[in-house]
């Protein structure tokens, strides 16, 4: 690997005043993606859709040297694998629709676990479904069966609109002024107009260009734990049913819990601050964790890491003739990564394609969707902030859990506490409407009615909330 | 941690913990050369040569280098080796092994060109007097490695050129004399002194060669041929495979007449016939088992179809036919199926034998015992002054006898010194490891050939042509480097602890460094290693708090 000069010019992002871009894509331009991620493809796919609109031929170089059809770790590409709902929506809008094979299992539901009981609750709107899915081709050891990668497939789109894939690790991006300069370790090089950056958090490459850059910073990022459990289609259709398991336990510096099914497999994610042995086996010791495996006991996971998750965004996330997108850019804070990939990576590809690739064009075209997010990311620390609060405290788990019980058992009532819980597990809304909607009059007081009634045992208590027995699970709602 | 149930582990903590560690392995082309050649150590010199600021050309240089450690005839080997280091090369799986026998001859055909000297080991001068009996690849390899160790050496040969069966019985069409002359000077600069026409037995004693020197080493080699015993066999117009060849090495005419039938499977017998070939005469091999239990290489058996050499097979020769002393021909059995078992006839002006070889040595107290070969300790140990090598131990190919003549001075030297012995070879590569998938596709190159209606017209050239410098470069790119790290980046770009740091002084094969106390126990890199160099340690590492 090359050191020196490297990406010096990162910084030189001083907007100069009056007229259009210096730095525009032209017929031949050449643009390299590093990365084929959900980001580096939905950007590859978007740049040249909006090319072929304003007939510019274009030359689009993807580089990612992993291959997503492999199982287990070398395929993988850490995360819990979860498509919400409103983007699975607008992809459709888009004209992209995700295979059967690729998703793993419609979610219909989450099932809320505390220590005071649990809830079930049903997607909100009938037709909303979430899509689980494995970003690569399924955990270690697992059969060639039916599990396709969803970063294989958006991968083959971006192919099939003309984006050249090479199966090259790039070891450093040079900025050369008029171009950028793409090395690989092989030692080959490749000069470009653009460089999408779409490496993620948990590649080194963008460590090493804020290593050479003095003003560019990476996201802050921590710590999760994602495992996977071979539990077998039946025992999960009989223990977890297509429902999101979510555990809103008293550990501290445990933030979010869920258990996701998928197809022979059931996926872990633990988010919190900085996720250590001692959390994981006070994690794992819990009942309400034990009793949704088989028999109350916890079998042995056939593949396990420590995926990193942003905590912040890139600052900035651009510079000349180079735009940062999805993770290494800037992503929604703990959810929907993959949603924001698609936002963040469109929205690039548009500034390139309608604008230009200079610092400027980034900044005033792309950058306010990046400080949009970044917002919504403090409202949601906000929120999470709130979460933990419910968490630690049972006196408000018990309020919480009757008052999300009564609404799914009432058709007719509008179930406030359950789309809040619902938006804040599955990433559907920004954290701002999240917020919103707790600050409601009508949902304080419901709230305050329930904290009451559920810590003093009133009459009308809910009948028999949703054990995690699997005899009472019913099958699709 | 522990695991989150202790009773669903059974004690089993590997499963959910899984640290790397750095572990160099054995490579299947080096586990099935007889010299043990780093093939890979000098693939990898070509391939990552960007990585270290090397020239195409001192790329090359330090490649042959790093080949001649164990071999000092690379151009020579290159040429005539069966190269079973090609057999189980990871690429077969793939597309085609890697062509490693062309390269070690380009590498061969460099080194002569630039003219490269030998590498010498570094270290004091060694007082001690090494003898050598024998100047084929086996008494050259040892004389080799131990002038190159700065011991005085001293070759007696009986013959007045050096070299053995590689020069008076290799046909010119497969290795020129030039090549071997050139390869053989080179090794004799190390300051080795040659005693030529000295035949052990009848010049000179063992005894008095084990007096005069510290070390003594047999590189005798098996110049006698085995004959048939069917009636018929002795007298003129039937020869041996080996006698005949070297009649021919030297140029002189063996008058085979038009027809001549070959009886023999393997190297000496395919050379014979495709020598006759070139004298102009049709040729009829008869052998006694199938093609596919021919001990000679396949690729050698090829070229003589197609040079026009007839095979029979599953023929047992019973009678040679004379007529007036003259052989008109042969009596053979025949094995296959719907032969009626009658003897069966087949005209020939000559006959050359080419079954098997032995050792022909005149010397009383080393066949005293009755034994036809030598028989050796593991290195070539006869006693500690006596060390011996080659096809004087049992037939086999040219890159054992160089293999056992480099283990015998290892062995003595470390013996003369007090030193420990030379250590074992690394593990091999277990089956699998190697992911295949990860490496781009690209076709092997072939050897270059002189277009075929030459080969019978100008006999005595090379069929084989050496490759280019350019195919050169793409063949090395192709080694999978099993068993040892190429700075493929994929450990350090997706470890999520940051437990791999790039080394600022990297040499092929170190490239990273891994810090244990980061190790997350994820096990993605050891599954992210296409070349199988990382692997999950036996022992969990004490962890960093």
């Amino acid at each position: 690997m090359t050191s020196g000069d490297g990406l010096g010019a990162l910084g030189s992002i001083v907007t100069e005043p009056g007229g259009g871009s210096q730095k525009t894509l032209t017929d031949g331009s050449r643009i390299a993606v590093i990365g084929a991620g959900p980001a580096g493809s939905f950007f590859s796919y978007f740049l040249l859709k909006m090319a072929d609109t304003m007939a510019l031929d274009l030359t689009v170089d993807v580089y990612e040297p992993r291959q997503f059809c492999e199982r287990g770790p070398a395929g993988c590409n850490h995360c819990g694998g979860i498509v919400s709902e409103s983007l699975v929506q607008r992809l459709a809008t888009e004209g992209i629709a995700l295979p059967d094979d690729v998703v793993q299992r419609g979610i219909e539901s989450y099932t809320l676990h505390m220590d005071v009981g649990d809830v079930e609750i049903a997607t909100p709107v009938e037709e909303r479904r979430i899509a689980a899915i494995y970003r690569g081709n399924g955990p270690r050891n697992s059969e060639p069966l039916d599990t396709h990668s969803f970063d294989g497939y958006l991968q083959q789109l971006a192919s099939q609109r003309g984006a050249n894939l090479i199966r090259r690790m790039v070891t450093d991006v040079v900025d050369e002024g008029d171009r950028m300069r793409v090395q690989c370790v092989d030692g080959s090089s490749e000069v470009y107009e653009l460089v999408a950056l779409a490496s993620g958090v948990n590649s080194r490459l963008e460590a090493d260009v804020e290593e050479r850059s003095r003003q560019f910073k990476r996201p802050e990022r921590t710590k999760t734990f994602i495992c996977e459990f071979k539990l077998g289609r039946e025992v999960i259709r009989e223990t977890l049913g297509p429902s999101m398991h979510v555990f809103l336990l008293d550990i501290p510096r445990l933030e979010f819990a869920a258990l996701i099914p998928k197809g022979d497999y059931a996926t872990l994610c633990l988010l919190g601050d900085d996720i250590d042995e001692a959390l994981l086996d006070q994690f794992f010791d819990s009942p309400e964790v034990k009793n949704c495996f088989p028999g109350g006991e916890i079998p042995m996971h056939v593949c396990h890491c420590s995926p990193r998750i942003n905590l912040s965004s890139a600052k900035p996330p651009f510079a000349d003739r180079m735009v940062m997108i999805g993770d290494c850019g800037t992503t929604r804070l703990f959810k929907d990564g993959i949603g924001a990939a698609y936002r963040t990576a469109k929205a690039a590809a548009r500034t390139a394609i309608f604008h230009g690739v200079s610092a400027e064009d980034f900044e005033a075209h792309y950058w306010p969707l990046c400080r949009k997010m970044d917002a919504d990311n403090r409202i949601g620390k906000l929120v999470f902030g709130v979460g933990t609060l419910v968490q630690r405290s049972r006196f408000a788990r018990r309020g919480v859990l009757r008052m999300t019980t009564l609404e799914q058992q009432q058709s007719t009532r509008q179930r406030r506490m359950s789309e809040v819980l619902w938006d804040l597990f599955s990433g559907s809304a920004p954290y701002r409407e999240v917020l919103l909607r707790t600050l409601h009059p009508v949902y304080i007081k419901d709230l305050v009615w329930n904290l009451v009634a559920g810590n003093t045992g009133r009459a009308d208590k809910p009948q028999d909330a949703v054990g995690s027995e699997g005899e009472k699970r019913h099958d699709t709602p | 941690m522990t695991p989150p149930d202790g009773s669903n582990c059974g004690g089993n903590e590997q499963r959910f913990w899984t640290h790397a560690q750095q572990l160099e392995k054995l490579p299947p082309c080096q586990a099935e050369c007889p010299n043990s050649g780093d093939v890979r150590g000098w693939l990898g010199i070509i391939a990552q040569r960007q990585k270290h600021g090397l020239s195409l050309a001192q790329a090359y240089d330090r490649a042959w280098e790093e080949l001649a450690q164990r071999n000092p005839f690379p151009a020579t080997i290159g040429r005539i080796c069966p190269h079973p280091c090609e057999s189980r090369c990871t690429r077969s799986d793939k597309d085609g092994a890697v062509s490693i026998n062309a390269l070690e001859r380009f590498l061969g055909d460099w080194g002569i060109d630039r003219e490269l000297s030998l590498p010498r080991i570094e270290g004091p001068r060694n007082t001690e007097s090494i003898g050598v009996i024998g100047s084929g690849p086996a008494g050259l390899s040892f004389a080799y490695q131990m002038a190159r160790r700065g011991y005085t050496v001293t070759i007696y040969e009986r013959q007045i050129q050096p070299g053995g069966m590689l020069r008076d019985v290799i046909p010119d069409y497969r290795l020129p004399r030039k090549v071997l002359d050139a390869e053989i000077e080179r090794l004799f600069e190390l300051g080795i002194a040659v005693i030529r026409g000295v035949e052990l037995g009848k010049d000179i004693t063992l005894a008095e060669l084990r007096e005069r020197h510290d070390i003594l080493f047999l590189g005798l080699g098996a110049h006698g041929a085995r004959q048939l015993g069917i009636p018929g066999e002795s007298g003129p117009g039937v020869m041996a495979g080996i006698n005949y060849l070297r009649r021919r090495k030297l140029g002189m005419n063996c008058g085979l007449g038009d027809h001549v039938v070959v009886i023999g499977g393997g190297n000496t017998a395919i050379d014979a016939a495709r020598s006759a070939r070139r004298e102009g005469a049709s040729v009829t091999v008869l052998y006694r088992r199938t093609r596919a239990e021919m001990p000679a290489a396949a690729h050698e058996v090829d070229d003589a179809i197609i040079e026009g050499v007839d095979f029979t097979f599953r023929s047992v020769p019973t009678s040679v036919l004379r007529k007036d002393a003259a052989v008109t021909g042969i009596e053979y059995h025949c094995k296959r199926a719907g032969e009626t078992g009658e003897p069966m006839r087949m005209a020939a002006d000559a006959i050359i034998v080419a079954i098997s070889q032995e050792p022909d040595w005149q010397e009383p107290d080393l066949s005293s015992d009755g034994h036809k070969w030598l028989h050796t300790e593991e290195d070539g140990r006869l006693a500690n002054d006596l060390w011996a090598g080659g096809d004087d131990r049992g037939p086999g190919i040219a890159s054992r006898s160089v293999a056992q003549g480099r283990f015998a001075a290892e062995a003595a030297h470390a013996q003369l010194r007090g030193e420990p012995r030379p250590q074992p070879a690394p593990q091999p590569v277990g089956a699998g490891k190697v992911k295949v998938d990860y490496y781009e596709e690209q076709e092997r190159g072939e050897t270059r050939r002189r277009p075929r209606d030459e080969w019978l017209g100008q006999p005595d050239l090379e069929i084989d042509l050496t490759i280019s410098s350019e195919q050169a470069c793409q063949e090395a790119a192709r080694c999978m480097s099993c068993g040892l790290c190429f700075d493929c980046h994929q450990c350090v770009m997706y470890c999520n602890a940051g437990g791999y740091s790039a080394l600022e002084d990297t040499a092929p094969g170190r490239y990273f460094d891994l810090t244990l106390e980061l190790c997350e126990g994820c096990g993605k890199c050891i599954e992210l290693c296409p070349c199988g160099y990382l692997e999950a340690r036996e022992e969990s590492p004490p962890r960093m708090d």
